[in-house]
């Protein structure tokens, strides 16, 4: 077995979040998400890599009636986000990566990430798509399921922040609170 | 075995993440029920008004008629009489056209015409322009005064309250309420979700009472 410190893995997690920005509008959790990433050590403690996530929210507002100006508009709305985000991240493992089969670590990714709100209404939508910079600090534990096993099991929990604003929909940047969970392959070249 | 065990995994885990959109069903449960109002106009003031029977506007790019027609539609007369249980109950009176009404009813359907996709900025005189068939014989001039910044490129349900007591000496006249009711078309039951919607622009819009 090669040291778990001079190789790399990848990763394919489900992607679950709570928005904390403007949660009038959509605060609901979302399990509908995910990420994929790569990572290689540098170090036996050390490794970075690039990580791509997916989350879609949506929360439902019932019939109402909002005043207008000069007059008034009735309608059921269907909120929804669109968000994908790519971050160059490196995390930091509190052990050395071939001392245990339980891994620890704390990361930290910076990258872009691009927003869709868009507010569905009978066959009508309202969509503005917005651009901004994002920080993801991360905690999170890797699994290898056997001890030199390829295969093993990623858990995180992270908050993410974002520069993306939208005057239309009421964000001054977006913010999440979310979890993952899937599979890791190790080494797979 | 493991590239099997990664392409299901990715595959339920990208198909989970793909972008969603509402249930259609749920979407065009109801309509869209938008009213505006002339904020100088004084609704007080009007005490008659004028609607015909069974007769609506149409405007479309795919059709050469410019009206529906009952009993051709059922559509004209379930709507009209709609409206006009709406304003009897608001106190007004309805009058025939030579009898000088207070305010004139127009109703039309815009189909697949995008007349509404940009601002309408106040003092703005494009809309309705030539599109109007001119029912009161007042020509097509309208003063728009309202902005609207929602897409209408379907089928739309439109109702004008149109001032005809206080006409230009040139006989202009302009609009002083008006309500948008869509989506016609993708509507399941279209006749009792028409009433609906129009009942509900008129709840909307209580400076129309007169009791």
């Amino acid at each position: 077995m090669t040291a778990y410190g001079q190789e790399k893995y990848f990763y394919l997690t489900l992607n679950g979040n709570k928005p904390l920005s403007n949660t009038d509008w959509i605060g609901d959790f979302s399990l509908s998400g995910g990420r994929i990433g790569y990572r290689g050590f540098i170090s036996p403690n050390f490794s970075a890599g690039l990580d791509i996530s997916w989350m879609n929210f949506d929360q439902y507002e019932p019939v109402n009636t909002q005043q207008t100006g000069s007059g008034a508009i009735t309608s059921d709305y269907f909120h929804y986000i669109y968000s994908y985000s790519a971050a160059v991240s490196g995390q930091y493992y509190f052990k050395e990566a071939d001392e245990d089969r339980l891994l620890p670590y704390a990361g930290l990714g910076l990258g872009a990430k691009t927003n869709e709100y868009v507010l569905y209404y009978n066959i009508y939508e309202d969509a503005e798509r917005t651009w901004g910079f994002l920080a993801r600090p991360e905690l999170g534990v890797i699994y290898r399921l056997t001890e030199h096993g390829s295969f093993g099991i990623m858990a995180a929990v992270h908050y993410d922040y974002s520069t993306n604003k939208s005057e239309k929909f009421g964000y001054n940047n977006f913010s999440s609170l979310g979890f993952q969970i899937g599979i890791v392959a190790v080494s797979l070249y | 075995m493991k590239n099997l065990i990664y392409a299901l995994t990715a595959a339920c885990l990208l198909s989970w993440g793909c972008q969603p959109e509402p249930d259609a069903a749920k979407l065009i449960d109801d309509m869209v029920v938008s009213t505006n109002y002339d904020p100088e106009a004084d609704f007080d003031g009007y005490l008659t008004y004028a609607i015909p029977t069974d007769t609506i506007g149409y405007i479309s790019n795919t059709s050469n008629d410019t009206i529906l027609v009952s009993p051709k539609s059922d559509f004209p007369r379930h709507v009209l009489t709609a409206i006009r249980q709406n304003l009897d109950a608001r106190g007004y009176t309805r009058v025939a056209r030579e009898e000088d009404p207070d305010v004139g009813i127009n109703v039309l359907v815009v189909n697949d015409f995008n007349v509404f996709q940009e601002i309408v900025y106040p003092g703005y005189y494009g809309y309705p322009g030539n599109y109007y068939p001119g029912y009161w014989g007042y020509g097509s001039y309208y003063y728009y005064p309202y902005i609207n910044t929602y897409a209408y490129n379907t089928g739309v349900l439109i109702i004008e309250m149109v001032d005809l007591k206080n006409r230009t000496p040139d006989n202009k006249v302009k609009v002083v309420w008006d309500a948008y009711i869509g989506d016609l078309y993708s509507t399941i039951d279209r006749l009792p979700t028409s009433a609906r919607a129009i009942d509900q622009a008129f709840f909307q819009s209580p400076y129309l009472d007169k009791q």
